[in-house]
């Protein structure tokens, strides 16, 4: 059986879905003021880390990285309700790619599984 | 807690702290001037220990393999033995050839360059007043078109290597550069695409090199060069652009001035930089962009290009940082 990264699309999907992700983002009120200032083609290379971990592909992200990587987020208020529309923004992007309904819940379970690293808890 | 050897010393980094901060705070006087990781200023040495990968983000690999790192972007985790760069091996001489006024408080400076000085159009070289204070600048000229080296530079209010570029150094002077760095350059492909070229101030010279290399290498692709100043006379090099433009078909030139002193002017010709910018996106896929100086600017014309379809690979930019150095 095929590993969910690989029925995903594996980098190339990574790829893809990086700038309709990043545009979904950006664009949305919700979460964009965490993005504000920062350099955005290292944004686009951290997104691809993270992406790559959420569809289940090869990663080195540690729960320190996650915590370090967001205290001065957290400091200026990022809380639940912003990673849930992350993770929703993450959803969209894989449906405009097509990916089965199965497989993205289980790409959002992933996500939500660094949810307390990210918000340092 | 990390720490580097320097000096026979064995020096305490408090955490986040760099290598650059804590020399300086030491009294080293250490060559450094934008400590943002760009200009490439405060290169050193390492001889033993472990260089963290942020610390050479940039850098030639020639340079990279001889264990050179910046300072301002190295937090080390673990002992590092560093030593000062050997400036002779980074720095060369470069004669003054011409000094002239172009516009109010733009001066163009060509230099002859060192033998086997390699750079792309569009990148930037420092130029340094002292041991350990320079700036950098970006180049106007294209290697296999130009003699020499062309750069804009404009008078900064109290500048330090700005003024004296101004007002001391004349032809025959010899000048101490570095050798080019920066990724805002030409690069041959997709060669039929529409190219934007949007700068403000003297982000005109790296655009203007950039479009001259592309022409001479057989673009055939539209190229919009859209210059943004704050008046009218902060124009420059205005009727070679324009003659640029009639000399050939696929390229063509846009002044925007953001407080314009006419009155009778079409609502369509007060637009601003990035809305002009952003009228010529036609296809996103099939455009490619540089942006070059003012920071603000070009980080938000970097986001709306993005977010009007461009892929980020296709944006190369170089927002100028004005030194916080003192």
């Amino acid at each position: 059986m095929s590993s969910l990264y690989e029925r995903i699309g594996g980098e190339a999907a990574v790829e893809q879905a990086v700038g309709i992700f990043y545009r979904k983002v950006l664009l949305d009120d919700r979460v964009n003021e965490f993005f504000d200032g920062v350099d955005m083609d290292q944004q686009i290379n951290k997104q691809k880390g993270f992406l790559t971990m959420a569809f289940g592909g090869p990663n080195n992200y540690t729960g320190k990285d996650m915590r370090e990587g967001h205290k001065h987020l957290v400091a200026r208020g990022l809380n639940d309700s912003h990673v849930d529309a992350i993770v929703e923004l993450l959803g969209e992007t894989l449906q405009e790619l097509g990916v089965a309904a199965q497989d993205i819940q289980e790409v959002a379970n992933i996500a939500n599984s660094v949810r307390g690293d990210v918000l340092n808890k | 807690m990390a720490h580097i050897i320097f000096d026979q010393k064995q020096i305490e980094l408090e955490d986040g702290q760099s290598v650059l901060s804590v020399l300086l705070n030491q009294d080293y006087a250490i060559p450094n001037s934008c400590q943002a990781g760009v200009c490439q200023s405060c290169l050193m040495q390492a001889v033993e220990g472990e260089i963290p990968e942020a610390a050479q983000v940039g850098l030639k690999d020639t340079l990279k393999a001889q264990g050179y790192f910046l300072a301002c972007c190295c937090q080390p985790e673990e002992t590092l033995h560093v030593v000062a760069a050997n400036e002779t091996q980074l720095r060369s001489s470069a004669i003054v050839m011409e000094h002239e006024r172009l516009g109010t408080d733009i001066l163009r400076l060509r230099l002859q360059p060192p033998a086997n000085f390699k750079y792309r159009a569009g990148q930037y070289i420092n130029i340094w007043k002292t041991e350990n204070l320079a700036r950098s600048y970006s180049l106007a000229s294209v290697s296999h078109l130009d003699d020499t080296l062309e750069l804009h530079i404009r008078h900064v209010a109290d500048g330090q290597v700005s003024s004296w570029l101004h007002n001391e150094i004349k032809p025959g002077d010899s000048l101490q550069i570095q050798e080019a760095s920066g990724d805002c350059f030409y690069v041959p492909e997709n060669a039929q695409d529409k190219m934007l070229l949007a700068g403000t101030g003297t982000g005109l010279a790296p655009l203007i090199g950039i479009a001259r290399d592309a022409i001479s290498q057989g673009y055939t692709g539209e190229i919009h060069l859209i210059h943004g100043v704050r008046q009218e006379q902060d124009l420059y090099l205005h009727h070679t652009l324009q003659e640029m433009a009639s000399q050939h078909s696929q390229f063509y030139y846009y002044a925007n001035v953001l407080e314009s002193a006419s009155e009778s002017e079409s609502e369509s010709e007060n637009i601003s930089l990035e809305q002009q910018v952003l009228n010529l996106v036609a296809e996103p896929a099939q455009c490619k962009a540089y942006l070059c100086g003012d920071a603000n600017i070009v980080n938000t014309l970097k986001k709306k290009l993005f977010l009007s379809g461009m892929a980020m690979t296709d944006i190369y930019s170089d927002a100028f940082l004005i030194s916080t150095a003192k």
